[in-house]
Parts: C-alpha cells; structure tokens; sequence
C-alpha cells in the first residue's frame, strides 16, 4: 500500500504509545505492510495440497463435539514420536487448517507427528476469544491423553502457531492445565511466530470491530500477564518486514520471559514479511524450521 | 508510466516505508508496436527478459538469500575454496557431504549473466548435504568481465565441472555421480552444460553429468537477444547457436527436471515449457514441476527449501530423499 501517503496524512491524537487511531488500524493490519498475502496464501494452499499428495490424507480425530473441533494428523513412521501441535493464524478468524498442511512434511519426515489444530474463528463464537482459547487449550489436552493411541509420545508434545494462531500458542503456553485435569508440564516447547502477547493495544485498534474484546478477555489471554504459569522454553520469532506493533508484541515478550527469569530464544527473520514468516515453519532449513526442530530435539 | 520510472517509484516507497511493496504486478498498458517475437512488441519482450517487472521483491529476495547463506554457513562452517582455472574467476566453494565417496551436487547461479557470486547461493547447501551430498557451487565471470561474450563463460562453468570431475576424490566426493542444478540465467547454463560435447572438446565422457535440475531457465537465445538484453549481452549468431540448449538436444544424455514459477514472466514460463516439450519430443527423459504463486525470485529461494518443488526436484534427481 502506499506507505508515502500515510506518512503526509495529519497526525490524530496518541492512542497507543506514539501512534494514532489510523496508525495504530494499519499495524494490525496485515495488508498495508504485507500486500503479497493472497499470493502467500495461494502458494500455501498449493503447497498443501503437494503435501497431502505426497503423505497421503491425514488422518481426521474430533477432540471435541461441535463441528469445528477436530484436527489432520499427518502421522510419522516411528514409534512413540513427539508430536508438534500447530495452531493457525487468520486475525481470529474462521481458517481451515488443510491451508496449512504444508508444514507438516518438514516435521514428518524428522521422525515428529504433525497436528493440526480445526478450531472456531470469532464468526463461531459472537467474536469472543475465550471460547477459542478453551478450544485448543481442550485439543492440546486431547492429544495428551490420547497420544498413545496414534503412536505418540504424551511426554513430547510441543506447540507451534503463527499470528493470531501465536496468540493462542501463547495462551495455551500459560494455561493453568488443572482446568483440563492433565498435568501441569504437558506442553514441553513452544513457537510463538509473529504473535500478540497483550491485547489492549489490539483492543484498542479496528481488530474491535469484529472481535468482541471484554476487560474479562484481555485479562485472561493475555499471555504477557500470566508469565508464572509458563513452563516450557519459548521460540519468539518475528520478520523485519511485519507491521510496528507485530514487531514489538513479540521484542517485549521475549523482554518478559527473560526478565521473569524463564527459557528463551527471540529470532528475527531479515527480509520476511507477517505471511512469509508462516511459509518458513514449513522449511526444515529455515530459521524457524531449524529452531523448532532443535526445540524438539530432531537434529 | 515507464518501466523506470515506476519501478523507481516502488523502490522509492520501499526505502521510505522499510515495508515491501512486493504485490505481483504486470507491466503498464501501452500502445502496442510492431511484433517482434511471437505475439509480443519490443516492449513486451523487453519486459519479458526483465524480472523486475514481473518481480517487484526482486531485491528483497535476494537480500533474504544473502542473509540465508550467512545463516548456513554459521551453521555449516565456511566451505572449503579451491581453484579450476587460471582466472581470477575461477574458484569454486565445496561443502562436504558426511559420508565418503558421496554424490555431487553442482550449483550455477544466475543473476542475468551479470551478477552473482558462489557464496551467495550457501543458502543452497544444506538441502543437499542433508540428503547426502556434496554441495560444489562455481564462480565464474561475468558478462560484463569478458566483453559481453558468453562463450567464456560456458567456458568457465565447464572447465568447472571438468575438474570437479578431475579432483572429486579430493574432497571425498564420487565423480561418476556429478548432478548440476542452477536458475535463471544459472538454468540456461543447466541446458548448456547437459548438451556439450563433452568428448570432443573437453576429453571427457558424454555422461560426465549424470543429470540436471533446471529452474526458470532459458534454452533458445534467439528471444533474448532480440531482447533489451542485447545491450550487455553482445550476442553473435555463433553464440546464439552454440549456446541455445534446446538446438542441441542429440548431445543430451542425462535426465532433465525442469521447474518454473506460475508468477513468472511470460518469456519465462514459455521458455521452460518449450523446452521440456522439445526434449519429451526427442524421446529422452524429462519433467516439469509448476511451483503455483511463485515469481521468479521465490523459485530461486525455494532450492533451499529440500520439501519445495525445486528443492525436491534437485535432490530427486540425485536418486537421493529430502532429509
């Protein structure tokens, strides 16, 4: 989009650190910093459906009984495998997790299940967050205790998501599992890639105008206030080219969970916008690709 | 609006914004001049040789390959360095596979036979040495180096596979399992170097390459010199002939893997496409992989990638597996 033009626009009231309200709107908005996103889209559709032609469909599991509460295992060859659970982006809103099938080769053929996680958008939940939030929380709670039953190791799940997918990997990092009745150390690593970590300024941004933020629920998922319940080492990971405020979400989580004296790794993509980040996952040699491996201790 | 000044205006907004303007975009309709090649006018194929028109992240990408090699090698160690010829030009970086006596994967880049340097393209190496192989990636000059010919040039990339041929023992590497890859103007070398007469006129076997991956290459000149780039490349008719793979195809004895992006430029995917219909037509052992959404910087970027259409395509022909 045209950046120059943006730039000569009179400058509003502050309503997030140095930002106006259109400020503010353009850094959550994807599309003003990243205008090859249904390109990027379209690859990873394309992409996807090369990986399921090559593994074969995945296998489909339900976790839960409504209609979205299901998730694609593509299914690795070895015995007793760690088991990496993907949480889509999509800003909240309603994706179908075979868009992202294409990741799943690189974790496959590393001797790792690949699961992907089906869950409701805000357009399934009157635009609330919280049912979302219960819903992957309940689908990594799945895969612990049934783990065994498709070959997998329940001491060796670890959780991956990108954008707002990041935002649930980032709750589901925090969860206080006793909730779900399943141990507190379930999730042994975590990729948080291009994420929120505090919503207010999400809140506070044109995100409002479809998901109906409450006080209730940018207290509750906001994973950068509920740091003590985080146990697992963390991957933060962002690109040089996403959106001012997807930058700092995810420099000041890091900052936190190193300052609250826990396990992690912040890495910067040179040159890779919010949508090319998310391809990367998919690439064993990539930055994110190499790291989540060695996460999960695959090379 | 020109060419120049719109893609000035794109890289302006870039460095103003630090925010990539890199949406697919087609040249800016015009009025339409007398038909050069095919169905297009002077300025089509113009375009059609020029990749920034058609990839406008074009220095984004590339700057991404360069941060991307830096990564392997701070993973891999630097590669070792080695001579082929006498030129300064002549060197060429080798990454040892973990095993002895492992296949070799040779690497031509490309850059419009104008640019480019080996160690841009570590990016590459670990796809490779992962499935098994060594990974060899030339230098060589540039156009502009040896007087706009490429006759040298192919010289060079030759001599490089010559004596990696010669010297594969001395980097654990098994010389009757040599594969080349490259892209772009890398991919025109791919089809030079698949129908030399290697016999002839380097004295060493016809089969010396036992295959090759080729990404969004040329193999008929004939378009590219009536092209804008006629101006760095001063080609002859003798060039044009020798150097156009496709009017040699009773010297290629290996198999081809061929791959092109679906956002490419028109004269891109043509080129490709003709190409692997004409070496189908000859009887001989071909394939083509379509990467859907992928210019033509990305089908550079995705060698790199050992579960991407081209980085699969190079190791298959390997007879080897992503790992």
């Amino acid at each position: 989009m045209n950046q120059a033009a943006k730039v000569q626009e009179a400058k509003g009231p502050l309503v997030w650190l140095d930002m106006d309200q259109k400020a503010l709107d353009d850094a959550y908005d994807q599309f003003v910093y990243a205008p090859n996103r249904d390109q990027v889209h379209k690859r990873n559709m394309f992409n996807s459906d090369r990986v399921r032609a090559r593994l074969g469909a995945p296998k489909r599991h339900a976790y839960g009984s409504k209609p979205m509460e299901q998730f694609d295992l593509f299914a690795t060859g070895k015995p007793n495998a760690p088991i990496n659970v993907f949480i889509h982006g999509g800003a909240w809103r309603t994706r179908a997790v075979k868009d992202y099938a294409f990741m799943a080769e690189a974790y496959v053929r590393a001797g790792a299940h690949w699961i992907g996680l089906d869950f409701d958008g805000v357009e399934g939940t009157n635009g609330d967050l919280l049912p979302m939030a219960d819903q992957v929380r309940r689908g990594v709670a799945w895969v612990y205790n049934n783990a065994k039953s498709f070959g997998g190791d329940p001491s060796r799940i670890y959780v991956s998501g990108q954008s707002s997918g990041a935002h649930l990997t980032g709750c589901v990092a925090t969860t206080d599992w006793k909730d779900y009745g399943v141990p507190n150390d379930i999730v042994k690593g975590a990729l948080c890639c291009s994420g929120m970590y505090d919503l207010k300024p999400v809140r506070l941004s044109k995100r409002s105008d479809y998901v109906a933020f409450t006080d209730e629920s940018e207290e509750k998922l906001s994973s950068q206030r509920r740091l003590d319940r985080l146990n697992c080492p963390v991957i933060v990971a962002y690109g040089t080219f996403e959106t001012p405020e997807f930058q700092r979400q995810n420099r000041e989580f890091a900052a936190a969970v190193k300052a609250a004296g826990k396990p992690v790794t912040l890495l910067v993509g040179e040159g890779y916008n919010h949508f090319e980040m998310a391809e990367m996952i998919g690439n064993p040699l990539s930055l994110l690709g190499v790291a989540m491996l060695e996460q999960m201790k695959l090379v | 609006m020109s060419n120049l000044s719109r893609r000035g205006m794109l890289a302006g907004a870039a460095a103003l914004a630090a925010a990539p303007a890199s949406a697919q975009t087609a040249p800016a309709v015009h009025v339409k001049g007398p038909l050069v090649w095919m169905n297009m006018d002077q300025k089509e194929l113009d375009d059609a040789y020029d990749q920034a028109v058609y990839a406008p992240n074009r220095n984004v990408v590339i700057n991404r390959c360069k941060r991307n090699s830096e990564l392997a090698r701070e993973r891999l160690g630097a590669p070792k360095r080695f001579t082929y010829g006498p030129t300064k030009f002549e060197g060429l970086d080798v990454f040892t596979a973990k095993t002895p006596n492992a296949p070799i994967m040779m690497y031509i880049h490309g850059g419009s036979w104008r640019v480019g340097t080996a160690s841009d393209y570590h990016y590459a190496a670990e796809a490779f040495l992962n499935a098994g192989a060594n990974f060899v990636v030339p230098d060589f000059a540039n156009v502009g180096d040896v007087g706009g010919s490429l006759l040298p040039m192919a010289d060079q990339i030759r001599r490089s596979v010559v004596w990696v041929y010669r010297n594969a023992k001395e980097f654990g590497g098994d010389p009757e399992r040599i594969y080349v890859s490259g892209q772009s103007s890398g991919g025109h070398w791919i089809g030079v170097l698949l129908t030399t007469d290697w016999q002839k006129d380097y004295g060493v076997p016809m089969t010396i390459i036992k295959g090759g991956a080729s990404g969004s290459g040329m193999y008929d000149l004939k378009p590219v010199r009536l092209s804008a780039r006629s101006k760095f490349v001063h080609f002859t008719d003798e060039m044009e002939a020798k150097l156009s793979a496709q009017r040699h195809l009773d010297k290629l004895v290996a198999p081809v893997a061929l791959v092109y992006g679906s956002l490419e430029t028109p004269e891109f995917q043509r080129q490709s496409r003709d190409f692997y219909a004409a070496v189908k037509a000859a009887g001989k052992p071909v394939t083509m992989a379509v990467m859907e959404g992928y210019n033509h910087f990305e089908v550079m970027e995705a060698i790199g990638n050992p579960v991407s259409l081209f980085g699969r395509a190079a190791i298959e022909i390997m007879k080897l597996r992503p790992a």
